[in-house]
């Protein structure tokens, strides 16, 4: 058993004593040396109070398939446990906070990760009722808090339909940039580290880089951040991301972005390590879906190799390509 | 850091340190079980208070037995306070949207624990809801399964530690409250 899991058992163990209705004097000293041992014994065992504690857990037990349901107890447990509840205040407590948790059903501040695979898109429904569209390969990590909306892209591309609410802003970072909106839909391309390419199709957003000015963005616009640069771009006419349908407008960008979008929908990784190829200007406008239709139009006007190997393809400058 | 722990340090019980751990504990202890700050905040300065004031009049038997139990008590408080509140709110004229976030996330939490419940064996799950949802001990559901008590034991704490990994939380909850 690894250490992780011998601390939740153990933690486990102390949850079960310290929730018994009358608490063994001799067993308080060894749990406060086991809470004080370690700041993770602490961790894990807060954790899991709670979540024994918690109302969640009362309901997922409640649904728990096969078990006994409370009105088919048998009689003899079910008057014996309301004179346990009737005399023993904590328990009587715990009843109310059971009861009054359902109505107020109060989760926990977790951050919930989405991811997909190549190749994979993925729509999700967020806790606040917006939308996110996810385009293969894409991480987008999310918390929806009473007093802010937050999500940070990873990598990959995004849409977002974000629900309008006036008190609660939703801010999506992408490296070094920030967005902020209130009601709106628009697009966040995660292009590399240091460079994100955003489109607004509804409403409008602010987009921010550390320590420049902000850049309003309304339907219909769009802007790309280079390395901490703000650049608006042409306005887009149509009324959803290219990416939806499988396609990728290109102007002017490096191939090395193209190709990051193509290895988006593509199981297969795609090496393209020269440094003046990553950077070579690509114009057009590409059905990234498709990686070898893609791939065949690039070395065409490019005059770059393609090798496809078993596991990887790889991009090389032309005439560099030991088996052409 | 709550403000408590500096009227804290001239007490002769235990060191700072322990109290400094003891608050950060607690705190996210209650930051697991409310979303509201203010609420945290409350809760983990009026127990800490109580509990230095309850180990200045007698020894206690744990510190943290008797934390978690004055935390969860004061959560119960500060629900009912809530209720009462949400119901006058109701009445006004002006209503927003109700947001969904907070039963959703609710939902996701018991979809999660649902999932890890059907993944258990029949017996494990039954011990638990015997255990936590129709509030049996230890000895009555040895009892009438017809296992050991250590093998009920056994099940709840194997049990709690399935539920327990299967939460997301860690990331968050790591983080620090000061």
């Amino acid at each position: 058993m690894n250490r992780e899991s011998q601390i939740a058992e153990e933690a486990a163990a102390w949850i079960d004593r310290i929730n018994q209705p009358v608490f063994d004097a001799a067993a308080g000293p060894a749990f406060d040396a086991w809470m004080a041992a370690s700041a993770r014994h602490r961790e894990v065992f807060a954790d899991l109070q709670a979540l024994w504690q918690s109302e969640a857990l009362v309901e997922a037990l409640n649904h728990a398939e096969g078990a006994p349901v409370a009105g088919l107890a048998p009689l003899a447990s079910g008057a014996r446990s309301a004179r346990t509840w009737r005399t023993l205040p904590q328990f009587a407590a715990a009843a109310c906070a059971m009861l009054l948790a359902i109505v107020l059903i109060l989760p926990a501040l977790s951050t919930t990760t989405y991811r997909t695979l190549a190749g994979k898109s993925r729509s999700v429904v967020l806790a606040d009722g917006s939308r996110v569209d996810m385009s293969g390969d894409t991480e987008l990590r999310v918390q929806i808090l009473p007093w802010k909306r937050n999500a940070e892209l990873v990598r990959g591309e995004v849409y977002f339909d974000v629900r309008h609410e006036s008190a609660r802003a939703f801010r999506v970072e992408s490296g070094s940039t920030t967005v902020r909106v209130l009601g709106t839909a628009f697009n966040v391309d995660r292009q590399g580290p240091t460079r994100t390419a955003v489109a607004v199709y509804r409403g409008a957003v602010e987009v921010g880089v550390a320590d420049q000015a902000d850049l309003v963005l309304r339907k219909g616009d769009g802007a790309r951040v280079v390395d901490g640069h703000v650049t608006a771009q042409p306005r887009i006419a149509v009324s959803a991301p290219d990416w939806k349908s499988g396609w990728f407008e290109a102007s002017d960008i490096p191939l090395g972005v193209l190709i990051g979008k193509v290895q988006r929908y593509s199981a297969r990784p795609i090496l393209l390590q020269d440094a003046a190829l990553q950077a070579l200007p690509i114009s057009g406008r590409f059905h990234v879906s498709d990686t070898d239709r893609v791939l065949k139009a690039v070395e065409t006007a490019y005059h770059v190799d393609v090798a496809y190997g078993p596991k990887t393809i790889a991009i090389r400058p032309a005439g560099n390509a030991q088996d052409r | 850091m709550p403000a408590i722990l500096h009227q804290i340090k001239s007490c002769k019980g235990a060191p700072s340190e322990d109290w400094r751990a003891i608050a950060a504990t607690l705190s996210r202890y209650v930051r697991a079980r409310t979303n509201r700050t203010d609420v945290v905040e409350d809760v983990v300065q009026e127990t800490l208070s109580r509990l230095v004031h309850q180990s200045r009049v007698q020894t206690l038997v744990s510190v943290y037995a008797l934390g978690f139990r004055i935390a969860a008590n004061l959560l119960i408080d500060h629900h009912r306070r809530d209720s009462r509140y949400v119901a006058e709110r109701e009445e006004e004229p002006v209503s927003h949207a109700p947001l969904p976030d907070r039963v959703l996330v609710g939902r996701q939490e018991v979809a999660i624990l649902r999932q890890a419940l059907a993944a258990m064996p029949p017996l494990r799950r039954d011990v638990l809801v015997r255990r936590r949802l129709q509030g049996q001990s230890c000895a009555a559901i040895a009892r009438e399964l017809g296992l050991s008590p250590k093998a009920v034991e056994k099940h709840i704490t194997r049990g709690l530690a399935d539920l327990h990994k299967a939460m997301p939380g860690e990331a968050c909850a790591s983080g620090n409250v000061r």
